[in-house]
């Protein structure tokens, strides 16, 4: 009972500040739309009826000879055939709200691409005829996603070092210090650039890679928090209580130390999502018909005209970025049990 | 001849609109040494940068009263006026000589600069002008210590040094704000009597601000007693003493403590170092063998019997905590620690956790010693969790509710954290968790240290009764010889990692064979 107390009263301290509340509803609500991107944005429909059977062609994957086609590949429910099909009697189909998926290319349509926005797009095609606002939901999906992997395993690697080299100092702390220091100096631009070209790109190369280099930051706050906990009296005192060195390290010195964990997590997430739109920007990130942020960007310096992609993704990155960065102040302020 | 006076003076806090200060009424006459006494958070500080005008205005605010020096009310002064008499007319010093000077100048720098912007800016003047006043303050090997960096100076060194610059313009008013509290009390003599001497020989007039009773007993003509921000009593420093009208004053006096201690009932050992060593590596070259090492303790032999006290005493880097460290197996040493006829130094770290039930500490700061994410529940129950995983929560709460009761606090403060108690209810929760491991020993460091007066000796009467509950043996670590006379049944004097002197508390007070010990005695004033 002590303990839903205990988080309740952080929480209520949280939502007194009408900026993190409001910054947590936002970036929150936005985040789980993105989650149903499939239902909210896509070229299949949600539902459909033909010839009185029920298909849901989001869910299930129908190939073209399912609607008397000629092709065993799946079935394209914006192509004349089908729309045709659709049209008739008592034939109906429920598409999501915004009827793109981030790689479905409108051939129908008569402006050149980029298209502006129009009532078939609403925030304008880029550069491929792909809808913007589509390749905005899932770009923004897979950017937080990814940030969120990334930073998670940065901390578990982070905390994991920095704990084994702050409680137990010493020789431990002394080899470790000199591996970070090496590891630190390894030039992870050009370690990235070369393993793009050996290997495949794709989001899990892209992760590991990253894992790899960005604990060492987060390591060196949470040794410097340790090292200063492990002469704490109280920690003395679990000491002379017969505490063992796990318990003492996960009850006395982390929670303690988790103020400057907190603090850099909103920095984190956010610097991982400009790590991944920055290298998707210079083309080192993310296959290439992956739906990103990066990617967006780069085609709006390519097409400077092209207002609408340049402004969207700006809005978007910087909205994401803000709202991280509020909440993590928030978050921080709400810990503190001083205040 | 009244030199200063503060009338009807009252200051506020402008966020909370707490007064700080009640009506203030005192007068300083020429050549007159004031004594300013209370616990803390009484006011005494702001009393001292009220009248030097150094309160941040946009934190206080004076509601009424004037101080007047000069004829001139300095409340109303502008600033450059304040400017020019400060540290010439009227100057401080303040309590933590390492925090008041500047770590990235040269002691030189620092009192050229105060003799330049107010006696002279003849560059043989000032040389002259700060070899003398270092000279006067009793530091010898006067270039070397002007060309030194305040880290390279000791405590006391570092003391003079302020005193130099806070005396180099010849000050008609020196406000010293606890000058020696944060010195080892042999040196709070010297440094006393020097700013006595200098105040008889320039016929100064001197603030004295201490929590320190004995020391303002010794040293101030006039005494003002505060309390929340009020004056309670005022007076001739002897009258006060002798006949005190207000109870509160009345407390504070009686709150020198008393010799309490229990009956000795037997002179079984619980505890015996043998030959107890340690010593720290002092540069730790990678490639080279001979290393140099810090001896912390060197042959230390003591033991303490079931249901005795004794008192360490000794100043501070003269091994008191390392001893306690070594004691409780929290650090390496050699020699041997007999615990109940076991000894531990031969036990593994996994075997010493087993045994760790037995004997427990008590830190000095009871800030610092409670974790302040958990709460006291939290912190009670800890080490009872550590020795039996199997505990129920009905119980572990039962536990700890008769724990609060035995330390003299209420059982609904078991969910609040530790931010939300003072000082005193701190200590008293940290000896809560002591007493929670059932122990035979526990050991003392400086629990007292960081409590006012009153509450110190509140604790004191505590520890006692609980001693004579249960016949704990407690080793009492401090550097007060006031405190370890008043509850230990036998001292041990450490001074430089050895024991120098050891005998039964009268014995020591009354027969001291070593000169260290006389010099600790007289400066407790306890001959």
């Amino acid at each position: 009972m002590k303990v839903i107390n205990k988080y309740n009263s952080y929480w209520v301290k949280f939502l007194k500040n009408k900026r993190n509340k409001y910054s947590l509803f936002i970036f929150g609500f936005v985040f789980i739309l993105s989650l149903f991107a499939e239902i909210l944005s896509n070229d299949k429909p949600i539902i459909m009826s033909i010839d009185s059977k029920l298909y849901f062609p989001i869910i299930i994957t129908y190939s073209d000879k399912h609607f008397d086609g000629y092709f065993d590949t799946e079935a394209d429910y914006k192509d004349n055939f089908m729309t045709q099909k659709l049209a008739m009697k008592n034939n109906w189909a429920i598409f999501p709200l915004n009827p793109h998926s981030h790689d479905s290319i409108n051939l129908n349509k008569s402006t050149p691409n980029p298209a502006p926005p129009s009532q078939y797009n609403y925030l304008g095609t880029d550069d491929r005829g792909r809808d913007v606002l589509a390749r905005l939901l899932y770009g923004f999906r897979l950017s937080v996603l990814f940030a969120f992997t990334l930073t998670a395993i940065g901390i578990l690697i982070g905390l994991f070092f920095g704990a084994l080299q702050g409680y137990y100092a010493g020789k431990t702390d002394l080899y470790l210090q000199r591996f970070i220091e090496i590891w630190g100096s390894m030039p992870e631009l050009y370690l990235l650039i070369i393993f793009s070209s050996l290997f495949e790109p794709s989001i899990f190369l892209l992760i590991i890679l990253l894992s790899l280099f960005g604990w060492m930051g987060l390591s060196d706050y949470v040794r410097a928090e340790f090292l200063k906990g492990r002469n704490m009296e109280y920690v003395i005192a679990a000491r002379t209580l017969g505490l063992s060195d796990t318990k003492i390290i996960l009850k006395h010195i982390l929670p303690n130390s988790m103020v400057s964990v907190i603090t850099f997590l909103p920095f984190r997430i956010s610097g991982a999502i400009l790590i991944l739109t920055s290298l998707d920007f210079l083309g080192l990130g993310v296959p290439p018909d992956t739906p990103s942020l990066g990617e967006l960007l780069a085609q709006g310096k390519e097409n400077i005209e092209a207002w609408w992609l340049s402004i969207s993704t700006f809005l978007v990155l910087t909205g994401t970025l803000l709202s991280l960065i509020f909440i993590g102040e928030g978050i921080r302020e709400s810990l503190d049990s001083r205040s | 001849m009244k030199i200063l006076e503060i009338k009807n003076f009252s200051l506020k806090n402008k966020k909370n609109n707490i007064f700080l200060l009640n009506n203030i009424s005192l007068t300083l006459n020429k050549g007159e040494t004031l004594g300013i006494v209370g616990e803390s958070g009484s006011g005494k500080t702001l009393m001292g940068l009220s009248v030097t005008g150094l309160l941040d205005p946009s934190v206080f605010e004076v509601v009424s009263g004037e101080i007047i020096y000069n004829s001139k009310n300095l409340l109303t002064c502008p600033d450059e006026y304040l400017r020019k008499i400060r540290t010439k007319k009227i100057s401080m010093i303040f309590q933590e000589p390492m925090l008041s000077l500047n770590p990235v100048q040269t002691i030189k720098g620092q009192l050229h600069e105060v003799i330049k912007l107010h006696v002279t800016k003849i560059q043989k003047d000032i040389d002259y002008l700060s070899k003398e006043i270092i000279v006067k303050t009793g530091l010898d090997d006067v270039d070397k210590i002007l060309s030194s960096y305040p880290h390279m100076l000791s405590g006391g060194q570092r003391q003079r040094v302020m005193i130099a610059i806070a005396l180099v313009c010849k000050p008609d008013i020196l406000i010293a704000d606890e000058p020696t509290t944060a010195l080892d009390v042999t040196l709070q003599l010297q440094i006393l009597d020097l700013l006595n001497n200098f105040k008889i020989e320039n016929s100064m007039s001197m603030i004295l601000v201490s929590h320190d009773l004995d020391l303002i007993k010794n040293y101030s003509d006039h005494i003002v007693i505060l309390n929340n921000g009020s004056i309670v009593e005022e007076g001739l420093t002897r009258d006060v003493f002798e006949k005190p009208k207000n109870e509160y004053t009345k407390k504070l006096i009686s709150s020198k403590p008393d010799r309490i201690i229990t009956r000795i009932s037997g002179d079984k050992k619980i505890l015996e170092t043998k030959n107890l060593s340690c010593k720290f590596p002092l540069n730790n070259p990678f490639f080279i063998k001979n290393k140099k090492y810090f001896t912390a303790l060197s042959n230390i032999n003591i033991h303490v019997n079931v249901a005795e006290t004794i008192g360490i005493v000794g100043e501070s880097g003269s091994g008191k905590t390392t001893l306690a460290m070594a004691i409780m197996q929290l650090l390496n040493y050699d020699g041997n620690i007999i615990f109940d006829n076991k000894d531990l130094s031969v036990l593994s770290n996994k075997d010493i956790r087993k045994h760790r039930d037995n004997f427990q500490i008590v830190f000095q700061d009871p800030f610092s010693s409670l974790s302040p994410r958990l709460n006291i529940l939290e912190i009670l129950s800890e080490g009872l969790v550590a020795f039996n995983k199997n505990i129920k929560h009905d119980e572990l709460l039962g536990i700890c509710t008769s724990l609060l009761s035995e330390v003299g606090l209420s059982n609904d403060m078991l969910s609040r954290y530790p931010h939300q108690f003072s000082g005193g209810q701190r200590q008293r929760i940290a000896i809560a968790r002591a007493l929670s491991m059932k122990p035979k020993l526990i050991i003392f460091d400086e629990p007292t240290s960081a409590l006012d007066v009153i509450v110190q000796k509140n604790i004191l009467e505590l520890i006692v009764s609980l001693q004579e509950k249960y016949s704990l043996s407690y080793c009492f670590i401090s550097h007060d010889l006031k405190v370890i006379k008043s509850i230990s049944h036998r001292i041990y004097v450490i001074k430089d990692s050895e024991i120098v002197e050891t005998n039964s508390t009268e014995n020591i007070l009354n027969h001291p064979t070593s000169d260290y010990t006389r010099s600790l005695i007289k400066s407790s004033f306890l001959s």
